[in-house]
Protein backbone atom coordinates (compact mmCIF):
# COMPACT_ATOMS: atom_id res chain seq x y z
CA UNK A 1 0.00 0.00 0.00
CA UNK A 2 1.78 3.58 -1.37
CA UNK A 3 0.12 6.50 0.30
CA UNK A 4 1.91 9.99 -0.20
CA UNK A 5 -1.39 12.09 0.14
CA UNK A 6 -3.41 13.29 3.35
CA UNK A 7 -6.82 11.18 3.50
CA UNK A 8 -9.73 11.91 4.80
CA UNK A 9 -12.56 14.05 2.72
CA UNK A 10 -10.02 15.97 0.79
CA UNK A 11 -9.69 13.80 -2.33
CA UNK A 12 -12.17 14.64 -5.75
CA UNK A 13 -13.94 12.42 -7.39
CA UNK A 14 -12.42 10.89 -10.41
CA UNK A 15 -13.66 11.42 -13.60
CA UNK A 16 -14.61 7.56 -13.98
CA UNK A 17 -16.93 7.95 -10.74
CA UNK A 18 -18.95 11.21 -12.10
CA UNK A 19 -19.46 8.94 -15.90
CA UNK A 20 -20.75 6.56 -13.57
CA UNK A 21 -22.73 8.71 -11.12
CA UNK A 22 -23.76 10.92 -14.10
CA UNK A 23 -25.20 7.82 -15.93
CA UNK A 24 -27.63 7.67 -13.82
CA UNK A 25 -31.00 9.13 -13.87
CA UNK A 26 -34.01 9.96 -11.22
CA UNK A 27 -33.52 7.61 -8.58
CA UNK A 28 -33.25 9.34 -5.08
CA UNK A 29 -30.55 9.31 -3.01
CA UNK A 30 -30.76 7.75 0.82
CA UNK A 31 -31.78 9.97 3.42
CA UNK A 32 -34.80 11.84 1.84
CA UNK A 33 -37.41 9.73 4.02
CA UNK A 34 -35.97 7.36 7.20
CA UNK A 35 -34.46 4.14 5.48
CA UNK A 36 -35.44 1.24 7.83
CA UNK A 37 -32.36 -1.39 8.63
CA UNK A 38 -33.35 -4.79 7.34
CA UNK A 39 -30.55 -6.87 8.02
CA UNK A 40 -28.70 -6.02 11.37
CA UNK A 41 -25.17 -7.79 11.49
CA UNK A 42 -23.68 -6.99 15.17
CA UNK A 43 -19.96 -7.42 15.94
CA UNK A 44 -19.39 -10.63 13.27
CA UNK A 45 -16.10 -12.51 13.09
CA UNK A 46 -15.78 -14.81 10.94
CA UNK A 47 -12.76 -18.16 11.02
CA UNK A 48 -12.12 -20.72 8.12
CA UNK A 49 -10.39 -23.01 10.66
CA UNK A 50 -7.75 -20.89 12.16
CA UNK A 51 -7.70 -18.68 9.50
CA UNK A 52 -10.11 -15.40 10.44
CA UNK A 53 -11.64 -13.68 7.81
CA UNK A 54 -13.36 -11.35 9.25
CA UNK A 55 -12.93 -9.11 11.89
CA UNK A 56 -15.49 -7.41 14.23
CA UNK A 57 -17.93 -5.85 11.66
CA UNK A 58 -21.13 -4.28 12.13
CA UNK A 59 -23.25 -3.38 9.12
CA UNK A 60 -26.60 -2.64 8.79
CA UNK A 61 -28.77 -2.57 5.42
CA UNK A 62 -31.69 -1.01 4.68
CA UNK A 63 -34.95 -1.32 3.23
CA UNK A 64 -35.61 -1.04 -0.63
CA UNK A 65 -32.19 0.32 -0.98
CA UNK A 66 -29.09 -1.13 -2.90
CA UNK A 67 -25.91 -1.66 -0.91
CA UNK A 68 -22.88 -2.53 -2.80
CA UNK A 69 -19.83 -4.40 -1.22
CA UNK A 70 -16.62 -2.94 -2.40
CA UNK A 71 -12.80 -3.94 -1.77
CA UNK A 72 -9.49 -5.82 -3.21
CA UNK A 73 -10.06 -9.89 -4.41
CA UNK A 74 -10.22 -11.75 -0.41
CA UNK A 75 -10.59 -8.90 1.78
CA UNK A 76 -13.93 -10.69 2.66
CA UNK A 77 -17.11 -9.40 0.89
CA UNK A 78 -18.34 -13.07 -0.64
CA UNK A 79 -17.61 -14.44 3.23
CA UNK A 80 -19.92 -11.43 4.78
CA UNK A 81 -22.48 -11.90 2.07
CA UNK A 82 -22.91 -15.62 2.57
CA UNK A 83 -23.16 -15.58 6.37
CA UNK A 84 -26.51 -13.40 5.34
CA UNK A 85 -28.17 -16.50 4.22
CA UNK A 86 -26.05 -19.17 6.06
CA UNK A 87 -24.67 -20.01 2.96
CA UNK A 88 -21.11 -21.35 5.34
CA UNK A 89 -23.90 -24.09 7.24
CA UNK A 90 -21.72 -27.00 5.27
CA UNK A 91 -18.04 -25.17 4.94
CA UNK A 92 -16.43 -27.59 7.01
CA UNK A 93 -14.48 -25.23 9.54
CA UNK A 94 -16.92 -22.41 9.01
CA UNK A 95 -17.32 -20.23 12.45
CA UNK A 96 -18.95 -17.41 12.95
CA UNK A 97 -19.23 -14.97 16.14
CA UNK A 98 -21.67 -12.36 16.35
CA UNK A 99 -25.39 -11.72 15.55
CA UNK A 100 -27.15 -11.31 12.31
CA UNK A 101 -30.97 -10.28 12.67
CA UNK A 102 -33.02 -10.54 9.55
CA UNK A 103 -36.17 -8.49 9.79
CA UNK A 104 -35.59 -8.48 14.03
CA UNK A 105 -35.44 -12.29 13.73
CA UNK A 106 -31.88 -13.59 14.76
CA UNK A 107 -30.16 -15.63 11.94
CA UNK A 108 -27.98 -17.83 13.50
CA UNK A 109 -30.19 -18.19 16.92
CA UNK A 110 -31.18 -21.38 18.39
CA UNK A 111 -34.85 -21.25 16.81
CA UNK A 112 -33.46 -19.96 13.79
CA UNK A 113 -34.44 -22.19 10.72
CA UNK A 114 -31.80 -22.04 7.85
CA UNK A 115 -34.20 -23.15 5.42
CA UNK A 116 -36.68 -20.34 5.65
CA UNK A 117 -33.77 -18.02 6.07
CA UNK A 118 -32.94 -18.89 2.76
CA UNK A 119 -35.51 -18.37 1.70
CA UNK A 120 -36.94 -15.01 2.75
CA UNK A 121 -33.07 -14.27 1.58
CA UNK A 122 -32.41 -15.06 -1.92
CA UNK A 123 -29.13 -15.09 -3.73
CA UNK A 124 -27.35 -15.22 -6.57
CA UNK A 125 -24.15 -16.13 -7.89
CA UNK A 126 -21.01 -15.12 -9.56
CA UNK A 127 -21.46 -17.05 -12.59
CA UNK A 128 -24.88 -18.36 -13.88
CA UNK A 129 -25.79 -21.48 -12.34
CA UNK A 130 -29.38 -22.61 -13.92
CA UNK A 131 -29.91 -26.46 -13.50
CA UNK A 132 -29.62 -28.45 -16.37
CA UNK A 133 -33.35 -28.03 -16.58
CA UNK A 134 -35.79 -25.86 -18.70
CA UNK A 135 -36.22 -22.80 -18.09
CA UNK A 136 -39.80 -23.46 -16.46
CA UNK A 137 -38.66 -25.95 -14.24
CA UNK A 138 -35.45 -23.89 -13.64
CA UNK A 139 -37.86 -21.53 -11.94
CA UNK A 140 -40.48 -23.75 -9.96
CA UNK A 141 -37.53 -25.22 -8.25
CA UNK A 142 -37.98 -23.10 -5.44
CA UNK A 143 -41.54 -22.65 -5.31
CA UNK A 144 -41.94 -26.66 -5.90
CA UNK A 145 -39.73 -27.05 -2.49
CA UNK A 146 -42.14 -24.99 -0.36
CA UNK A 147 -45.02 -27.35 -2.00
CA UNK A 148 -46.89 -25.39 -4.86
CA UNK A 149 -48.04 -28.29 -7.39
CA UNK A 150 -50.89 -27.38 -9.64
CA UNK A 151 -49.68 -26.23 -12.95
CA UNK A 152 -51.82 -23.68 -13.14
CA UNK A 153 -50.38 -21.76 -9.65
CA UNK A 154 -46.95 -22.36 -11.05
CA UNK A 155 -47.87 -20.82 -14.33
CA UNK A 156 -48.61 -17.88 -12.53
CA UNK A 157 -45.34 -17.97 -10.50
CA UNK A 158 -43.18 -18.39 -13.58
CA UNK A 159 -44.56 -15.48 -15.35
CA UNK A 160 -44.78 -13.36 -12.41
CA UNK A 161 -40.92 -14.17 -11.97
CA UNK A 162 -39.88 -13.70 -15.44
CA UNK A 163 -41.59 -10.34 -15.43
CA UNK A 164 -39.82 -9.26 -12.63
CA UNK A 165 -36.43 -10.22 -14.05
CA UNK A 166 -37.31 -8.68 -17.35
CA UNK A 167 -36.84 -11.72 -19.06
CA UNK A 168 -40.63 -12.77 -19.50
CA UNK A 169 -40.65 -11.04 -23.36
CA UNK A 170 -37.72 -12.62 -24.40
CA UNK A 171 -38.05 -16.26 -23.03
CA UNK A 172 -42.26 -16.50 -22.82
CA UNK A 173 -41.98 -18.52 -25.79
CA UNK A 174 -39.38 -21.01 -25.45
CA UNK A 175 -40.04 -21.81 -21.65
CA UNK A 176 -39.78 -25.73 -22.05
CA UNK A 177 -36.02 -25.31 -23.72
CA UNK A 178 -32.98 -25.98 -21.67
CA UNK A 179 -31.87 -23.18 -19.79
CA UNK A 180 -28.30 -23.95 -20.47
CA UNK A 181 -28.66 -22.76 -24.34
CA UNK A 182 -29.94 -19.20 -23.52
CA UNK A 183 -26.84 -16.86 -23.31
CA UNK A 184 -24.76 -16.38 -20.34
CA UNK A 185 -26.73 -12.85 -19.42
CA UNK A 186 -30.13 -14.32 -20.20
CA UNK A 187 -28.89 -17.43 -17.61
CA UNK A 188 -28.16 -14.80 -15.14
CA UNK A 189 -31.34 -13.53 -15.47
CA UNK A 190 -32.93 -16.92 -15.35
CA UNK A 191 -31.00 -17.10 -12.00
CA UNK A 192 -32.11 -14.15 -10.85
CA UNK A 193 -35.73 -15.16 -11.40
CA UNK A 194 -35.10 -18.42 -9.90
CA UNK A 195 -33.98 -16.14 -6.54
CA UNK A 196 -37.76 -14.51 -7.36
CA UNK A 197 -39.73 -16.60 -7.59
CA UNK A 198 -39.98 -17.38 -3.39
CA UNK A 199 -40.45 -13.62 -2.98
CA UNK A 200 -37.76 -13.35 -1.37
CA UNK A 201 -37.69 -10.15 1.04
CA UNK A 202 -33.97 -9.64 0.16
CA UNK A 203 -31.79 -10.46 -2.58
CA UNK A 204 -27.69 -10.75 -2.19
CA UNK A 205 -26.06 -11.13 -5.32
CA UNK A 206 -22.08 -11.67 -5.41
CA UNK A 207 -20.36 -10.16 -8.33
CA UNK A 208 -23.41 -11.48 -10.75
CA UNK A 209 -21.76 -9.54 -14.03
CA UNK A 210 -18.51 -10.60 -13.57
CA UNK A 211 -19.25 -13.30 -16.11
CA UNK A 212 -21.00 -11.73 -18.24
CA UNK A 213 -20.60 -9.31 -21.16
CA UNK A 214 -21.10 -5.35 -21.18
CA UNK A 215 -24.52 -5.23 -22.81
CA UNK A 216 -25.58 -8.21 -20.63
CA UNK A 217 -24.02 -6.45 -17.69
CA UNK A 218 -26.25 -3.42 -18.67
CA UNK A 219 -28.98 -5.36 -18.72
CA UNK A 220 -28.58 -6.68 -15.27
CA UNK A 221 -27.59 -3.16 -13.85
CA UNK A 222 -30.79 -2.07 -15.42
CA UNK A 223 -32.95 -4.66 -13.35
CA UNK A 224 -31.27 -3.75 -10.04
CA UNK A 225 -31.98 -0.39 -10.39
CA UNK A 226 -35.83 -0.94 -11.48
CA UNK A 227 -36.24 -3.68 -9.06
CA UNK A 228 -37.08 -1.53 -5.75
CA UNK A 229 -35.98 -4.41 -4.04
CA UNK A 230 -33.38 -4.53 -0.91
CA UNK A 231 -30.40 -5.92 -2.93
CA UNK A 232 -26.85 -6.56 -1.50
CA UNK A 233 -24.16 -7.05 -4.40
CA UNK A 234 -20.80 -7.49 -4.35
CA UNK A 235 -18.55 -5.97 -6.61
CA UNK A 236 -14.81 -5.95 -7.58
CA UNK A 237 -16.14 -2.92 -10.27
CA UNK A 238 -16.28 0.19 -8.22
CA UNK A 239 -17.83 2.09 -11.79
CA UNK A 240 -20.51 -0.38 -11.23
CA UNK A 241 -21.27 0.74 -7.12
CA UNK A 242 -21.28 3.81 -8.54
CA UNK A 243 -23.79 3.26 -11.49
CA UNK A 244 -26.29 1.09 -9.15
CA UNK A 245 -25.78 1.49 -5.32
CA UNK A 246 -27.76 3.69 -2.55
CA UNK A 247 -24.93 2.75 -0.16
CA UNK A 248 -21.46 1.36 -0.46
CA UNK A 249 -19.20 -0.45 2.18
CA UNK A 250 -15.30 -0.89 1.69
CA UNK A 251 -13.89 -3.95 2.72
CA UNK A 252 -10.40 -4.21 3.59
CA UNK A 253 -8.74 -7.18 4.81
CA UNK A 254 -11.38 -9.11 6.59
CA UNK A 255 -12.58 -4.92 8.42
CA UNK A 256 -14.88 -3.31 7.09
CA UNK A 257 -13.49 0.23 6.42
CA UNK A 258 -15.84 2.49 5.71
CA UNK A 259 -19.92 2.40 5.22
CA UNK A 260 -22.06 5.48 3.94
CA UNK A 261 -23.94 7.20 1.35
CA UNK A 262 -22.45 5.68 -2.16
CA UNK A 263 -21.81 9.52 -3.69
CA UNK A 264 -19.93 10.29 -0.05
CA UNK A 265 -17.70 7.34 0.58
CA UNK A 266 -16.78 8.17 -3.35
CA UNK A 267 -16.69 11.85 -3.41
CA UNK A 268 -15.38 12.31 -0.18
CA UNK A 269 -13.72 9.33 1.94
CA UNK A 270 -13.26 9.48 5.40
CA UNK A 271 -10.47 6.61 5.42
CA UNK A 272 -7.05 7.26 3.54
CA UNK A 273 -7.60 3.50 2.59
CA UNK A 274 -10.83 4.06 1.46
CA UNK A 275 -9.28 7.13 -0.89
CA UNK A 276 -6.62 5.05 -2.10
CA UNK A 277 -8.85 2.11 -3.21
CA UNK A 278 -11.09 4.12 -5.23
CA UNK A 279 -8.69 6.24 -6.53
CA UNK A 280 -6.95 2.77 -7.63
CA UNK A 281 -3.53 3.30 -5.78
CA UNK A 282 -4.51 -0.64 -4.55
CA UNK A 283 -5.92 -3.36 -5.09
CA UNK B 1 12.68 -10.81 -28.69
CA UNK B 2 16.02 -11.94 -29.72
CA UNK B 3 15.46 -15.12 -27.80
CA UNK B 4 12.97 -15.77 -30.04
CA UNK B 5 13.26 -19.31 -32.07
CA UNK B 6 16.24 -20.05 -29.62
CA UNK B 7 16.38 -23.86 -29.87
CA UNK B 8 13.27 -23.88 -32.02
CA UNK B 9 14.69 -26.96 -34.43
CA UNK B 10 15.84 -28.91 -31.53
CA UNK B 11 12.49 -28.83 -29.58
CA UNK B 12 10.57 -29.13 -32.75
CA UNK B 13 12.69 -32.29 -33.42
CA UNK B 14 12.50 -33.88 -30.10
CA UNK B 15 8.88 -32.91 -30.34
CA UNK B 16 8.49 -34.81 -33.43
CA UNK B 17 10.31 -38.02 -32.09
CA UNK B 18 7.87 -38.44 -28.73
CA UNK B 19 4.82 -38.22 -31.66
CA UNK B 20 6.22 -40.92 -33.03
CA UNK B 21 6.92 -42.66 -30.22
CA UNK B 22 3.88 -42.50 -28.56
CA UNK B 23 2.41 -43.04 -31.97
CA UNK B 24 3.67 -46.60 -32.29
CA UNK B 25 3.26 -47.90 -29.08
CA UNK B 26 -0.44 -46.93 -29.27
CA UNK B 27 -0.54 -48.64 -33.02
CA UNK B 28 1.56 -51.85 -30.85
CA UNK B 29 -1.83 -51.80 -28.18
CA UNK B 30 -4.42 -51.55 -30.92
CA UNK B 31 -2.35 -54.14 -32.91
CA UNK B 32 -2.36 -56.94 -30.03
CA UNK B 33 -5.70 -56.40 -29.17
CA UNK B 34 -7.05 -56.39 -33.04
CA UNK B 35 -5.12 -59.85 -33.33
CA UNK B 36 -6.23 -61.30 -30.10
CA UNK B 37 -9.99 -60.39 -31.21
CA UNK B 38 -9.77 -61.85 -34.49
CA UNK B 39 -8.06 -65.26 -33.79
CA UNK B 40 -10.89 -65.83 -31.13
CA UNK B 41 -13.28 -64.86 -34.27
CA UNK B 42 -11.55 -66.91 -36.31
CA UNK B 43 -11.29 -69.78 -33.92
CA UNK B 44 -14.23 -69.86 -32.46
CA UNK B 45 -17.16 -68.39 -35.34
CA UNK B 46 -17.40 -72.02 -37.23
CA UNK B 47 -18.53 -73.31 -33.69
CA UNK B 48 -21.04 -70.82 -32.89
CA UNK B 49 -24.53 -71.21 -34.22
CA UNK B 50 -28.05 -70.31 -33.43
CA UNK B 51 -28.14 -74.14 -32.32
CA UNK B 52 -24.93 -73.13 -29.97
CA UNK B 53 -27.23 -70.57 -28.47
CA UNK B 54 -29.97 -71.82 -27.63
CA UNK B 55 -29.45 -75.54 -26.63
CA UNK B 56 -28.19 -77.23 -23.74
CA UNK B 57 -24.41 -79.34 -24.08
CA UNK B 58 -24.84 -82.99 -25.24
CA UNK B 59 -22.56 -85.91 -24.85
CA UNK B 60 -20.44 -84.70 -22.01
CA UNK B 61 -20.40 -81.14 -23.11
CA UNK B 62 -18.97 -82.11 -26.51
CA UNK B 63 -21.83 -81.47 -28.48
CA UNK B 64 -24.90 -78.92 -28.38
CA UNK B 65 -24.48 -75.42 -26.89
CA UNK B 66 -24.10 -72.95 -24.30
CA UNK B 67 -27.59 -71.75 -23.10
CA UNK B 68 -27.63 -72.67 -19.96
CA UNK B 69 -24.02 -70.80 -19.40
CA UNK B 70 -25.15 -67.70 -21.15
CA UNK B 71 -27.79 -67.67 -18.91
CA UNK B 72 -26.39 -68.49 -15.80
CA UNK B 73 -23.43 -66.05 -16.37
CA UNK B 74 -26.47 -63.18 -17.07
CA UNK B 75 -28.18 -64.17 -13.77
CA UNK B 76 -24.66 -63.73 -12.29
CA UNK B 77 -24.02 -60.35 -13.64
CA UNK B 78 -27.35 -58.43 -12.96
CA UNK B 79 -27.86 -60.16 -9.69
CA UNK B 80 -24.30 -59.17 -8.44
CA UNK B 81 -24.70 -55.27 -9.61
CA UNK B 82 -28.05 -55.56 -7.59
CA UNK B 83 -25.88 -55.52 -4.53
CA UNK B 84 -23.31 -53.45 -5.80
CA UNK B 85 -25.08 -50.65 -7.18
CA UNK B 86 -27.12 -49.68 -4.30
CA UNK B 87 -24.54 -50.17 -1.90
CA UNK B 88 -21.95 -48.22 -3.59
CA UNK B 89 -23.63 -45.62 -4.70
CA UNK B 90 -25.05 -45.12 -1.23
CA UNK B 91 -21.53 -45.59 -0.06
CA UNK B 92 -20.85 -43.04 -2.74
CA UNK B 93 -23.27 -40.65 -1.54
CA UNK B 94 -22.14 -40.83 1.36
CA UNK B 95 -18.21 -40.04 0.76
CA UNK B 96 -18.92 -37.41 -1.72
CA UNK B 97 -21.98 -35.21 -0.52
CA UNK B 98 -22.02 -35.94 4.04
CA UNK B 99 -19.23 -37.28 5.19
CA UNK B 100 -16.83 -34.75 6.63
CA UNK B 101 -12.73 -34.60 6.04
CA UNK B 102 -10.89 -36.52 8.20
CA UNK B 103 -9.30 -39.89 9.38
CA UNK B 104 -12.21 -41.86 9.57
CA UNK B 105 -13.07 -41.26 5.45
CA UNK B 106 -9.48 -41.03 3.98
CA UNK B 107 -9.15 -44.90 5.43
CA UNK B 108 -12.44 -46.22 3.66
CA UNK B 109 -11.71 -44.17 0.61
CA UNK B 110 -7.81 -45.71 0.79
CA UNK B 111 -9.60 -49.26 1.86
CA UNK B 112 -11.99 -48.69 -1.28
CA UNK B 113 -8.76 -48.10 -3.21
CA UNK B 114 -6.93 -51.32 -1.92
CA UNK B 115 -10.05 -53.60 -2.54
CA UNK B 116 -10.10 -52.70 -6.27
CA UNK B 117 -6.79 -54.12 -6.65
CA UNK B 118 -7.06 -57.64 -4.82
CA UNK B 119 -6.91 -60.78 -6.75
CA UNK B 120 -10.13 -61.82 -7.47
CA UNK B 121 -9.17 -65.54 -6.39
CA UNK B 122 -9.20 -63.86 -3.07
CA UNK B 123 -12.68 -62.69 -2.94
CA UNK B 124 -13.45 -66.04 -4.02
CA UNK B 125 -11.88 -68.04 -0.98
CA UNK B 126 -13.72 -65.30 1.01
CA UNK B 127 -17.16 -65.72 -0.55
CA UNK B 128 -16.89 -69.66 -0.24
CA UNK B 129 -15.91 -69.57 3.12
CA UNK B 130 -17.97 -66.84 4.60
CA UNK B 131 -21.55 -67.19 2.06
CA UNK B 132 -21.31 -71.10 0.66
CA UNK B 133 -20.12 -72.55 4.17
CA UNK B 134 -20.59 -69.59 7.14
CA UNK B 135 -23.93 -68.65 6.01
CA UNK B 136 -25.03 -71.85 4.81
CA UNK B 137 -26.22 -70.69 1.23
CA UNK B 138 -23.93 -73.87 -0.31
CA UNK B 139 -22.53 -73.20 -4.00
CA UNK B 140 -25.24 -71.33 -5.78
CA UNK B 141 -26.35 -68.30 -7.78
CA UNK B 142 -26.64 -66.26 -4.42
CA UNK B 143 -23.19 -66.93 -3.05
CA UNK B 144 -21.94 -66.60 -6.25
CA UNK B 145 -23.79 -62.83 -6.99
CA UNK B 146 -22.88 -61.54 -3.67
CA UNK B 147 -19.38 -62.40 -3.93
CA UNK B 148 -19.11 -60.61 -7.26
CA UNK B 149 -21.23 -58.19 -5.46
CA UNK B 150 -18.30 -57.35 -2.91
CA UNK B 151 -15.88 -57.84 -5.90
CA UNK B 152 -17.49 -54.85 -7.99
CA UNK B 153 -18.22 -52.70 -4.96
CA UNK B 154 -15.28 -50.83 -4.93
CA UNK B 155 -15.21 -50.00 -9.07
CA UNK B 156 -18.86 -48.65 -8.23
CA UNK B 157 -18.06 -46.86 -5.47
CA UNK B 158 -14.88 -45.17 -6.98
CA UNK B 159 -17.09 -44.22 -9.94
CA UNK B 160 -20.15 -43.22 -8.69
CA UNK B 161 -17.76 -41.10 -5.81
CA UNK B 162 -15.82 -39.63 -9.00
CA UNK B 163 -18.72 -38.57 -11.06
CA UNK B 164 -20.79 -37.29 -7.81
CA UNK B 165 -17.66 -34.95 -7.70
CA UNK B 166 -17.82 -34.21 -10.96
CA UNK B 167 -20.92 -32.20 -10.54
CA UNK B 168 -20.48 -28.28 -10.35
CA UNK B 169 -20.16 -27.69 -6.69
CA UNK B 170 -22.68 -24.52 -8.42
CA UNK B 171 -25.75 -26.80 -8.61
CA UNK B 172 -25.22 -27.43 -5.07
CA UNK B 173 -24.76 -23.78 -3.80
CA UNK B 174 -27.87 -23.16 -6.56
CA UNK B 175 -30.37 -25.37 -4.73
CA UNK B 176 -29.26 -24.58 -1.24
CA UNK B 177 -29.60 -21.15 -1.03
CA UNK B 178 -33.54 -21.85 -2.93
CA UNK B 179 -34.36 -23.70 0.46
CA UNK B 180 -33.49 -27.08 -0.28
CA UNK B 181 -32.50 -29.18 2.59
CA UNK B 182 -29.09 -31.20 2.31
CA UNK B 183 -30.71 -34.33 0.85
CA UNK B 184 -33.10 -32.45 -1.59
CA UNK B 185 -30.17 -30.76 -2.84
CA UNK B 186 -28.45 -34.16 -3.50
CA UNK B 187 -31.14 -36.39 -5.04
CA UNK B 188 -33.42 -33.33 -6.99
CA UNK B 189 -30.30 -31.73 -8.18
CA UNK B 190 -26.70 -33.47 -7.96
CA UNK B 191 -27.68 -37.17 -8.42
CA UNK B 192 -29.86 -36.52 -11.76
CA UNK B 193 -26.55 -34.61 -13.07
CA UNK B 194 -23.86 -37.18 -11.90
CA UNK B 195 -26.27 -40.44 -12.68
CA UNK B 196 -24.62 -41.03 -16.07
CA UNK B 197 -21.32 -41.26 -15.10
CA UNK B 198 -22.50 -43.34 -12.09
CA UNK B 199 -24.30 -45.28 -14.74
CA UNK B 200 -20.94 -45.70 -16.77
CA UNK B 201 -18.90 -47.17 -13.66
CA UNK B 202 -22.16 -49.98 -12.97
CA UNK B 203 -22.30 -50.80 -16.64
CA UNK B 204 -18.55 -51.84 -16.34
CA UNK B 205 -18.73 -53.55 -13.32
CA UNK B 206 -21.59 -55.23 -14.91
CA UNK B 207 -19.06 -56.41 -17.79
CA UNK B 208 -16.22 -57.45 -15.07
CA UNK B 209 -18.52 -59.38 -12.95
CA UNK B 210 -19.52 -61.29 -16.14
CA UNK B 211 -15.68 -61.90 -17.15
CA UNK B 212 -14.92 -63.27 -13.53
CA UNK B 213 -14.16 -66.69 -13.16
CA UNK B 214 -12.62 -68.21 -10.60
CA UNK B 215 -14.73 -66.39 -7.87
CA UNK B 216 -17.84 -68.29 -9.83
CA UNK B 217 -15.98 -71.65 -9.93
CA UNK B 218 -15.35 -71.35 -6.56
CA UNK B 219 -19.25 -70.22 -5.26
CA UNK B 220 -21.47 -71.13 -7.77
CA UNK B 221 -20.47 -72.55 -10.59
CA UNK B 222 -21.46 -76.14 -11.90
CA UNK B 223 -20.07 -77.62 -14.86
CA UNK B 224 -23.13 -79.06 -16.18
CA UNK B 225 -26.46 -78.75 -15.46
CA UNK B 226 -29.34 -80.80 -16.83
CA UNK B 227 -31.76 -77.40 -16.40
CA UNK B 228 -31.85 -73.84 -16.00
CA UNK B 229 -31.47 -72.54 -12.24
CA UNK B 230 -34.89 -71.75 -10.43
CA UNK B 231 -33.95 -70.66 -7.60
CA UNK B 232 -31.23 -68.60 -5.85
CA UNK B 233 -30.02 -71.55 -4.08
CA UNK B 234 -29.19 -73.59 -6.90
CA UNK B 235 -25.81 -74.24 -9.11
CA UNK B 236 -25.89 -72.61 -12.34
CA UNK B 237 -23.39 -72.61 -15.61
CA UNK B 238 -21.51 -69.95 -16.57
CA UNK B 239 -19.30 -68.81 -19.72
CA UNK B 240 -16.18 -68.29 -17.92
CA UNK B 241 -16.20 -71.50 -15.97
CA UNK B 242 -17.47 -73.41 -18.67
CA UNK B 243 -14.42 -72.71 -21.05
CA UNK B 244 -12.15 -73.25 -17.92
CA UNK B 245 -13.48 -76.41 -17.95
CA UNK B 246 -13.65 -77.80 -21.38
CA UNK B 247 -10.15 -76.77 -21.58
CA UNK B 248 -8.80 -78.33 -18.60
CA UNK B 249 -10.46 -81.43 -18.22
CA UNK B 250 -13.38 -82.28 -20.65
CA UNK B 251 -13.25 -85.70 -21.76
CA UNK B 252 -11.47 -84.57 -25.13
CA UNK B 253 -9.99 -81.35 -24.77
CA UNK B 254 -8.72 -80.76 -28.25
CA UNK B 255 -12.12 -82.27 -30.06
CA UNK B 256 -13.81 -79.17 -28.26
CA UNK B 257 -11.25 -76.75 -29.02
CA UNK B 258 -13.90 -74.69 -31.90
CA UNK B 259 -16.43 -74.77 -28.66
CA UNK B 260 -13.88 -73.33 -26.48
CA UNK B 261 -13.25 -70.45 -28.78
CA UNK B 262 -16.82 -70.13 -29.78
CA UNK B 263 -18.28 -69.64 -25.99
CA UNK B 264 -14.86 -66.88 -25.53
CA UNK B 265 -16.76 -65.51 -28.71
CA UNK B 266 -19.81 -65.42 -26.82
CA UNK B 267 -18.39 -64.28 -23.67
CA UNK B 268 -16.14 -61.35 -25.10
CA UNK B 269 -18.71 -60.01 -27.64
CA UNK B 270 -21.12 -59.74 -24.12
CA UNK B 271 -18.58 -57.80 -22.37
CA UNK B 272 -17.47 -55.32 -25.11
CA UNK B 273 -21.20 -54.63 -26.17
CA UNK B 274 -21.94 -53.89 -22.49
CA UNK B 275 -18.87 -51.67 -22.63
CA UNK B 276 -20.21 -50.15 -25.45
CA UNK B 277 -23.39 -49.73 -24.64
CA UNK B 278 -22.18 -47.72 -21.31
CA UNK B 279 -20.14 -45.36 -24.02
CA UNK B 280 -23.18 -44.49 -26.06
CA UNK B 281 -25.36 -43.95 -22.49
CA UNK B 282 -22.04 -41.61 -21.31
CA UNK B 283 -21.44 -39.65 -24.58
CA UNK B 284 -25.80 -39.18 -24.95
CA UNK B 285 -25.80 -37.80 -21.67
CA UNK B 286 -22.85 -35.99 -22.00
CA UNK B 287 -24.48 -34.18 -24.95
CA UNK B 288 -27.77 -33.35 -23.98
CA UNK B 289 -25.99 -31.89 -20.81
CA UNK B 290 -23.51 -29.10 -21.22
CA UNK B 291 -22.21 -27.19 -18.32
N1 LIG C 1 -13.94 -22.12 2.09
C1 LIG C 1 -12.87 -21.41 2.49
N2 LIG C 1 -11.93 -22.01 3.26
C2 LIG C 1 -10.85 -21.30 3.68
N3 LIG C 1 -10.61 -20.03 3.37
C3 LIG C 1 -11.51 -19.38 2.60
C4 LIG C 1 -12.67 -20.04 2.12
N4 LIG C 1 -13.38 -19.16 1.38
C5 LIG C 1 -12.68 -18.00 1.41
N5 LIG C 1 -11.55 -18.13 2.15
C6 LIG C 1 -10.58 -17.06 2.42
O1 LIG C 1 -11.23 -16.03 3.08
C7 LIG C 1 -10.79 -14.76 2.59
C8 LIG C 1 -11.97 -13.98 2.10
O2 LIG C 1 -12.52 -14.63 0.97
P1 LIG C 1 -13.76 -14.06 0.18
O3 LIG C 1 -14.82 -13.72 1.15
O4 LIG C 1 -14.10 -15.05 -0.87
O5 LIG C 1 -13.15 -12.75 -0.49
P2 LIG C 1 -13.76 -11.80 -1.62
O6 LIG C 1 -15.13 -12.28 -1.96
O7 LIG C 1 -13.71 -10.43 -1.02
O8 LIG C 1 -12.82 -11.89 -2.79
C9 LIG C 1 -9.77 -15.06 1.51
O9 LIG C 1 -8.49 -14.91 2.08
C10 LIG C 1 -10.03 -16.47 1.14
O10 LIG C 1 -8.83 -17.10 0.76
MG1 LIG D 1 -15.84 -13.11 -3.79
Amino acid sequence: MVTTEEGGGKGAPSPEFRDAWDARDSFETPGEEEPKAVIKADRISFFYGAFQALRNISLEIMADEVTAFIGPSGCGKSTFLKLLNRMHDFVPGARLAGEVLVSGQSVYGPDADPVDIRRRVGMVFQRPNPFPKSIYDNICYGPRLVGVRKKAELDVVVERALRAAALWDDVKDVLTKSALELSGGQQQRVCIARALALEPDILLMDEPTSALDPIATSKVEDWIRSSGMTIVIVTHNMQQAARISDRTAFFYMGELVEFGPTLELFTSPRERRTENYITGRFG
Amino acid sequence: MFLTGYGKAARKRRDRLATVVIASLAGFVLLVLASLMTYIFVQGVSAVSWEFLSEFPRHAMTEGGIFPAIVGTVYLAVGSMCISIPLGFGAAIYLAEYAKPGALVSAVRLGVANLAGVPSVVFGLFGLSLFVTTFGFGRSLLSGCLTLGLLTLPTVTAAAEEAIRQTPASFREAALALGASRWQAVRQVILPAALPGMLTGGILALGRAAGETAPISLTSATAYSPALPDSPFNEAMALTTHIYNLATNGSDIAATRPQQFGTSLVLVTLVLGLSLFALVIRARLRRSRRW
